[in-house]
Order: C-alpha cells, then sequence, then structure tokens
C-alpha cells in the first residue's frame, strides 16, 4: 500500500514538475460577462488560446486564459486588475467594451504596466483622455475605433457611397438619439461631422431608450417626418432596433435611407419582415465569410465548439486580439513590457473584421489598431457590407421601399 | 352641492381640453391615450395587492418580465402567436406568484412595512439577476406584423395597435370592480383588505384571501407580460421602471381606488406627450412624472388638512 502510494507521489511529482518546466503564459481577459458582448467576446478569446495551443502554443510554453467579470462596472473593473495581476499574476491583459469599466481599470493598468490588447471603449473624452499620451500609455493597445473614429469614418462612407452610386442623394439628416449619454454624444458628433460645413441640413431629437424604461418613439418619429430626411439614423440600443422600426411602419415614415447605429442587434432581427433595407453601423458580419478567408475560419471554428453564431462583431475582435498578442510574444520572445510593445508596433494581422489590423498613433495615443467602421444593410436576413468598397458584400438597395 | 359643483367643473374643464387637443394636437390625445393604457394595465394588479395584502410589491414589474419572458420562450418553441399565449402565461405566473406569496411575502405580512420593502426589492433584485445569468443581457423581440397598424385621418397617420391596452386597463379595472363587489369571494377580500382581524373573526381565511389576491394580481400581470411581448422589446431590467410608475400611479389615484388608476394614467399620458409634442419641452416630459405625483399628493394632503 505504502509502496503505491509512493508510486503515485512520484508520478504527480513528475507530472507537476514537467507543467512547471514547460509553464504558461497567462492572459488576464476582463468582459461584462452577462452582456452577449462580453460573453461572445471572452468565448472567441478562448477559442483563440485553443487554436494556439493546438498548434503548439508560444515560445513552447501553452497560453491560458483567466476571464473575470467586471459586470460592467469600474470598480469591479479595477478590482478585476487588481486579483489578475497580483493573484493570478497573469502577463498581459486583453477585453473590454463599456467605456465607463474601462475608465475603472486605468490607474490599475498604469500601475503593473503590463500590455493591454483592449476591444471595446469608443469614448475619447474619458478613456484616451485617462490614457493620456505617449510614452506613459504606450502599453495600452486599442483595438476598437475610437468615437471620433467611427464619426470620420461614416463621412468618409457616405461622401464615397453618394460619389458611387449617383442616384443616392443625401442633403437633409435626422438623428433620432436616446437621451443618454451614448445619444448625446452621437448628436454632437453628427452636428460636427455632417453640419460643419452646411453641405448638409442636420436636425434631430431625442426618444428614451426601452432600454431605460422608455420605449415611446411617437414624438421623434413625428419629428423626423415633418423634417422629411434623405437619411434617417437613430442612435439608441438593440431594445429600440424592432418597435421603432413598428412604430415608423405604423406612421408610414419612410425615408431614403433608414439607418440604425446600435451597439448589438436584438437575435433574429434580420427575420422580421421589417428588416430589409434597413442600414446599420458595423465591423463584422457573417456574410464576410464569403470573400475573407481569415473570418470564414473564425465563424467556421466558434460554431463547431459553441453551437451558436457569433452575433456581435466583439467577437471576432477579441479572437483578433489574442492572436495579435501570441504574434507578438513570439516576435518579442518575452512577455515583458518593452519588448512586447516593441514587437506589437510591427504587427500586421489579417483580421476575420476584413482589414489588416497594423497600429499607428490616434489623437493622443500612440497604439490604435481599427479606425473604420463599415456601413452594412440588412438583405434577405443578413448583414451585407456596403462600404469599405474593398470588403463590399452585395450593392446598396436605395431606397428604402414605402411601407405597404 | 359643492362636490357636485366640482365634479362638474371638473368635467367642464377635462371637455373643453380634449376639444382643445382635438383641433390642435390630436395626436397628444392619440398617444397619450395609449400610453395611459399601458400605465393602468400594469399598475392595476399592484394596485389590487396594496388595496387588500398592503404590501407594496416592489418586484411587480420583474413578475411581468419573468411572465413576458416565459411567454417568448414558449411562443417561440410552440410557433405561437403572443395574443395567445395570455392565458396560459396568466395560469403560469398565477401558480408562481401563489407559490412566491406562500414561500416569502406570506412570511414578512406581520413585519415591519421596512421588512417587507426589503423582501419584495430582494426578490425583484433576484428575479432580474436570474434571467441576466440565463439569458444574458441579450434583447429578444418578437416581429409581429399587426402592431404595425395604422390608421389615417386627415394627413395624420398613427399606430393602432396600443389601443389595445386601453381596452385591456378597462376591462382589468371594470372586471376587479365587479369581481370585489359582485362575487363572495371578491367581497370576502374587500373585508380582509379593509380589516383583516374582523374578517377572520367572521370565519374567513385571511391567509387563503391573501394568496389569492396575490395570485389573482399575478395572473393579470403575467397576461400582460405575454401582451407586452407585442409592444416592447424584452431584457432582464424592463420591468423595473413600470413597478416605479405604476406605484406612483397608486399614490396619485388613491390606494384601493382601482378605477382611479385610469384617470391618473390619462393624465400622466397626455401630459407627457403633450410635452414631447414640442421642441423647447420635448426632454422635461420625464420631469411631468414627478410634477404630477408631488402636485397631487400635495393637493390631497393640503384637502385633508381642510377638511
Amino acid at each position: 500500500m505504502k509502496k503505491r502510494m509512493m508510486l503515485a507521489l512520484a508520478v504527480l511529482a513528475l507530472i507537476a514538475g514537467s507543467a512547471y518546466a514547460q509553464g504558461t503564459i497567462k492572459i488576464g481577459g476582463i468582459w461584462t460577462l452577462a452582456d452577449i458582448t462580453g460573453k461572445q467576446g471572452s468565448a472567441a478569446a478562448q477559442l483563440a488560446v485553443d487554436e494556439i495551443n493546438a498548434a503548439g502554443g508560444v515560445l513552447g510554453k501553452k497560453l491560458e486564459l483567466i476571464v473575470v467579470d467586471d459586470e460592467g462596472k469600474a470598480d469591479k473593473a479595477a478590482a478585476a486588475v487588481e486579483k489578475l495581476a497580483t493573484v493570478d499574476k497573469v502577463d498581459v491583459f486583453v477585453g473590454g467594451m463599456a467605456s465607463g469599466a474601462e475608465l475603472g481599470k486605468i490607474p490599475a493598468f498604469k500601475k503593473y504596466n503590463k500590455v493591454v490588447m483592449s476591444t471595446g471603449a469608443a469614448g475619447s473624452a474619458t478613456v484616451e483622455k485617462a490614457l493620456g499620451p505617449s510614452p506613459d500609455s504606450d502599453f495600452y493597445f486599442h483595438l476598437h475605433p475610437w468615437d471620433y473614429n467611427q464619426g470620420a469614418s461614416y463621412a468618409e462612407g457616405w461622401d464615397a457611397i453618394q460619389k458611387k452610386y449617383p442616384n443616392i442623394q443625401i442633403k437633409k439628416i435626422f438623428l433620432a438619439y436616446e437621451e443618454g449619454a451614448f445619444g448625446k454624444s452621437s448628436w454632437d458628433a453628427t452636428k460636427i461631422l455632417f453640419g460643419s460645413d452646411k453641405r448638409y441640413t442636420i436636425d434631430g431629437a431625442s426618444f428614451k431608450s426601452a432600454l431605460l424604461g422608455g420605449g415611446d418613439y411617437t414624438a421623434v418619429l413625428e419629428a423626423a417626418k415633418a423634417f422629411k430626411p434623405d437619411l434617417f439614423l437613430w442612435a439608441g440600443y438593440d431594445a429600440d432596433a424592432l418597435p421603432l422600426l413598428e412604430q415608423s411602419k405604423a406612421m408610414k415614415f419612410s425615408p431614403g435611407i433608414y439607418l440604425g447605429a446600435p451597439p448589438g442587434w436584438p437575435i433574429d432581427f434580420g427575420a422580421s419582415k421589417l428588416s430589409p433595407n434597413v442600414m446599420l453601423y458595423g465591423m463584422w458580419s457573417t456574410a464576410m465569410n464569403n470573400n475573407n478567408p481569415s473570418s470564414a475560419k473564425f465563424f467556421k471554428n466558434y460554431v463547431a465548439k459553441y453551437k451558436e453564431e457569433p452575433a456581435t462583431y466583439f467577437a471576432p475582435l477579441a479572437y483578433s486580439a489574442v492572436f495579435i498578442l501570441a504574434d507578438g510574444i513570439k516576435a518579442a520572445g518575452t512577455t515583458e513590457t518593452a519588448a512586447l510593445v516593441k514587437a506589437l508596433e510591427a504587427t500586421k494581422y489579417a483580421s476575420p473584421l476584413g482589414e489588416t489590423i497594423t497600429f499607428t498613433p490616434s489623437t493622443i495615443i500612440k497604439h490604435q489598431g481599427i479606425t473604420r467602421q463599415k456601413i452594412l444593410q440588412w438583405q434577405n436576413g443578413d448583414q451585407q457590407v456596403i462600404w469599405p468598397f474593398e470588403a463590399a458584400t452585395a450593392v446598396p438597395v436605395y431606397p428604402f421601399p414605402a411601407w405597404k | 352641492m359643492v362636490v357636485k359643483r366640482r365634479t362638474a367643473i371638473i368635467a367642464a374643464l377635462s371637455i373643453a381640453a380634449v376639444v382643445a387637443l382635438i383641433l390642435w394636437k390630436p395626436t397628444v390625445l392619440i398617444y397619450g391615450l395609449q400610453a395611459a393604457g399601458l400605465y393602468a394595465a400594469v399598475a392595476i394588479p399592484m394596485g389590487l395587492v396594496l388595496g387588500i395584502v398592503h404590501i407594496v410589491n416592489l418586484a411587480h414589474g420583474e413578475f411581468m418580465m419573468v411572465a413576458a419572458y416565459a411567454a417568448y420562450f414558449g411562443c417561440k418553441a410552440l410557433g405561437m402567436d403572443p395574443l395567445l399565449a395570455i392565458i396560459p402565461t396568466a395560469i403560469v405566473t398565477a401558480i408562481f406568484g401563489w407559490v412566491m406569496f406562500q414561500l416569502t411575502i406570506r412570511r414578512a405580512l406581520k413585519a415591519p412595512e421596512l421588512n417587507q420593502l426589503i423582501l419584495t426589492f430582494g426578490l425583484a433584485i433576484a428575479f432580474t439577476q436570474a434571467i441576466n445569468l440565463i439569458f444574458t443581457s441579450q434583447t429578444y423581440k418578437m416581429p409581429l406584423d399587426y402592431v404595425s397598424a395604422s390608421m389615417d385621418i386627415g394627413d395624420i397617420t398613427f399606430g393602432v395597435w396600443s389601443f389595445v391596452f386601453v381596452a385591456v386597463a378597462i376591462v382589468f379595472a371594470y372586471g376587479l370592480k365587479f369581481f370585489l363587489t359582485k362575487t363572495m369571494t371578491g367581497k370576502a377580500a374587500v373585508a380582509v383588505g379593509q380589516n383583516p382581524r374582523g374578517a377572520a373573526i367572521v370565519g374567513i381565511d385571511v391567509y387563503r384571501t391573501y394568496g389569492f389576491v396575490f395570485a389573482l394580481a399575478l395572473a393579470l400581470v403575467g397576461a400582460m407580460g405575454a401582451l407586452f411581448l407585442t409592444k416592447s422589446a424584452i431584457f432582464p431590467s424592463v420591468g423595473s421602471p413600470f413597478t416605479m410608475k405604476s406605484f406612483c400611479l397608486i399614490a396619485m389615484a388613491g390606494i384601493g381606488n382601482i378605477p382611479g388608476i385610469l384617470g391618473a394614467s390619462v393624465l400622466l399620458g397626455v401630459a407627457e406627450n403633450f410635452l414631447r409634442a414640442f421642441r423647447p419641452t420635448r426632454d422635461w416630459a420625464e420631469i411631468v412624472f414627478f410634477v404630477l405625483i408631488i402636485v397631487v399628493i400635495l393637493a390631497r394632503s393640503l384637502k385633508g388638512r381642510k377638511s
């Protein structure tokens, strides 16, 4: 009996010894797990870790993803950084979505000075400002476009679309914006981007999002209908998407372009009879699987592993984040911050998002990844990319048809 | 005589306001009534519980949210329209409500009011977090053709589906009035609500009556949960704003005054839509809710002091 025990202990010691020798590279992931973006983002990051480990790992070591839920709160997000840095002793960080929660992490990120591959946080006035300029923020690699990047890309996109398709002419734009910070910042940005050079006539009105206890859009739709816009844009949340369309139909409001800009769309929106030809802003859609092998590979592996389709672009973004980190660590030969930052600055990653990700300086920080959003359109239940033309999967259907 | 004259003045002023709105901004009246129907239909069951069981159910909106999720996934699984799910959801929610009453609320009925509030507040958080954990914060909405039904009057086009909530609110209010005044069980419930000790002395099972009234209110909440699917997307926190609004409407109407909730809802719905109709006042629509409550409660306390 004693001999057997000794043998078992020896085997255990051997296994533990070999694991110690091999070691792991720990990635600390922070997402809001009750949110679909966090749930699928963390799942996609784990998929990337599994794929990299199956291919032999990085520097002869396995990657290990340790995920902590920030519950969408700044204080929990800060505590998550502390826990991952001190208890789990992670080598690098990944994740993020809401700007408010990201803001809470920044002091702790600065304290530990480990490389961060951020997948969210568009709020430049808060997050980018808190990060501050180089070199203090050089550890921070921001994959998601800042709000001003997004605005600029929309203006660029609509100019390009009008040039390529002369039948699409936009003179009057109406923005229906939810009355919270997200909607108001969209309204301010729209006025500057589209209204400053007087090429467009801009009007707008706020509404209370269903997500915040509202859901009655009649007043804002009446104002929009009276304005007769060529482009109607609403900036709210996924909970507003279908009810807003239903009320638009009930009021027979059908502008030339009906465009939505929520962070995500409700499940089965594409199955609705009201969805065809609604336009949207985004970064990725399943239609891109047809002309982007990286997207197709990501999609196939995600569905195989989780038996569900990725519903938001935060999934391929988190997947890309892990691959970029892994490539950087390989190139640097270490997770030590200065060497890894230098290696990541040379990143050229052909992402499932339809573009090769590199890092360039933004207004304040040195390492900004993606700077363009895409203009898409719901066609036959799928989101089709309309612009940028190099990633396009369909031509735009115009005008938005009158309600029957 | 004075009361009659006052009632006549209020009626005349209301008619004048309605005529003025029809001529000037008819959509204010249309959308105001539609909003009022929804507010009242959700608030009436809470009024029933508060009037008879004397408990402020801070999980009221969350019960509706849970019912809406049950109806949504039931409809998805069976390929059913939410309108057909109204009665099954009402039954299931009534059973769930009865069980929750027996397990939790009944234990706190003799406890201080603060404990009751904390208990139902805890239930609200537990329901929201449980749904969040199971279904995430992803929103769900049933695409339905009939909810976009519209009507043209002159150059005004408006949706008509939301008038269904007006009909439901009226059915709830007058159905409950009939139940409470014309049936034995209803009369027993009123007796328990007015004087539980006296009702017990004459042989009414007080706790059984409380359980029945709570389950009945939850049946109405369940029916509203299924009907709510036609109007709104659902997500874990969709119910909580309705708890607050319902409680305040009951406060405006006066506890136990179920038909009064209809009047309070019309006042709130029309006032909100009146402010939304004009650009400079659009952002003030949310404040009207609190202003009305303060005015009504102040007026009532001044009236009470006078009398």
